[in-house]
């Protein structure tokens, strides 16, 4: 697998940002009452996340180290305006439904991670490469975990009726507590699905996410 | 030192570009912004005090002693203006939308566009048996009938009441200021 290939295709399982590294929780919890807040959230921070990997991998070589993290908060903050101008402009119903998480991407541990992680140590291909894989992935369980949490609790995915008609909504799955149960719901599942795998290979089960967190290095410091 | 300049530089250099972009890109989405606040904030009260209508009153929206006027239009003639109008509620400004029928000087319907009541009390401002009693209203005796109108208030939310029905005669004003000026910018019937 070429080195592009392999920067997109880890951001969309072995580093799956919500579900794997367990970065941008804020939006995660937060909006994904319904599927297509979470798809409207997801396009928003791919847009950041793209632009700001680019721009940041373009001029890394003249950022000064010591205000790196000042440098990318201001491109960040700066993108994140752009996207919540836009959207006011020609989206603005999505705009009223995500209202304070939109200027929030700014802090969202997503973009300043891979920022610092990633676009500041690599070149503008790799780097768009990975902002892509980050931010599909970031969509995509925004938008599974909306769907999820809107058949649920509304009875519908993307506004559609889905479940038969005597389904009671769990309203409960829409308000907040039920963003915890369902993300730990996913989180389960996919931990026992990549123990079934590594199992099935006949390796040893893994003992912690031994993915490259080059960003937060929570993993070293409990002595695995 | 060379240090310590070469920071400030780049640091300032980024900053400066991102405000040049912001600026222009703010600058350049102000009309479609005002336009969708319009739309969406604005316009469902907006269209259901002017039903009556075959052109889009917010498109065709106009400037008058400062006040935006928004036009109903049926056969290419004025039939119908309307003029948002804000008081003091409970707590905080009640926006209130307001219909005049231009032949026959009487109100249209009124719709709030903005309000912060307490739920359950003061939004009932908002149901149809308040504001029904507005539809075909004259311009005369805009008050409350503890005052010297003839409204109903609403019990236990007089204030939200009191406030929309000032809303509403401010509108009146407004609507009786613009109106020997409607004619010029939009043809009467």
């Amino acid at each position: 697998m070429s080195t592009i290939t392999k920067e997109f295709v880890k951001g969309l399982w072995d580093e799956l940002p919500p579900f794997r590294v367990l970065l941008g929780l804020c939006p995660t919890l937060a909006v994904t009452s319904t599927a297509e807040n979470g798809l409207g959230m997801g396009a928003a921070v791919i847009f950041v996340l793209t632009m700001s990997n680019l721009i940041i991998s373009t001029i890394r070589k003249i950022i000064p180290p010591k205000v790196r993290i000042a440098c990318f908060i201001v491109i960040t903050a700066s993108l994140v305006v752009t996207v919540e101008l836009l959207m006011q402009a020609y989206a603005y119903p999505l705009y009223q439904k995500l209202g304070i998480f939109v200027p929030l991407i700014v802090v969202n541990c997503l973009i300043l991670g891979r920022a610092e992680a990633f676009a500041s140590k690599n070149g503008v291909i790799p780097s768009i490469a990975d902002a892509l894989g980050m931010g599909i992935g970031f969509t995509l369980s925004l938008t599974f975990l909306g769907a999820m949490r809107e058949m649920l609790g509304n009875g519908t995915v993307f506004g559609t009726p889905v479940m038969w008609e005597s389904f009671q909504p769990a309203s409960f799955m829409v308000m907040a507590p039920g963003a915890f149960v369902g993300l730990g719901l996913i989180l389960a599942g996919m931990n026992a699905f990549n123990r079934y795998l590594s199992r099935k290979k006949g390796e040893k089960e893994p003992v912690s996410q031994n993915s490259t967190c080059a960003s937060c290095g929570a993993c070293n410091s409990c002595g695995q | 030192m060379r240090e310590i300049l070469h920071m400030l530089v780049v640091l300032s250099v980024i900053c400066a570009s991102s405000g040049a972009l912001l600026v222009n890109l703010k600058q350049a989405t102000k009309p479609q912004i005002e336009q969708q606040v319009l739309t969406y904030v604005q316009g469902p009260a907006l269209l259901s005090v002017l039903e009556d209508r075959d052109n889009d009153p917010i498109a065709e929206r106009a400037e008058l002693n400062g006040v935006t006027v928004f036009p109903a239009m049926r056969d290419g003639k004025l039939v119908g203006v309307a003029v948002e109008a804000f008081a003091p509620g409970y707590s905080g400004d009640i926006g209130v939308m307001v219909g005049f029928d231009v032949n026959e000087d009487t109100l249209l319907g009124i719709g709030i566009t903005t309000q912060t009541e307490t739920p359950g009390l003061g939004t009932r401002i908002m149901k149809p048996s308040f504001t029904g009693q507005f539809v075909g209203h004259d311009l005369e005796d805009m008050g409350l009938k503890s005052g010297d109108g003839d409204i109903d208030g609403i019990s236990g939310a007089t204030y939200s009441a009191a406030g929309t029905v000032d809303a509403v005669a401010k509108a009146i004003k407004i609507y009786e200021d613009i109106k020997p000026k409607l004619e010029t910018v939009w043809k009467a019937s």
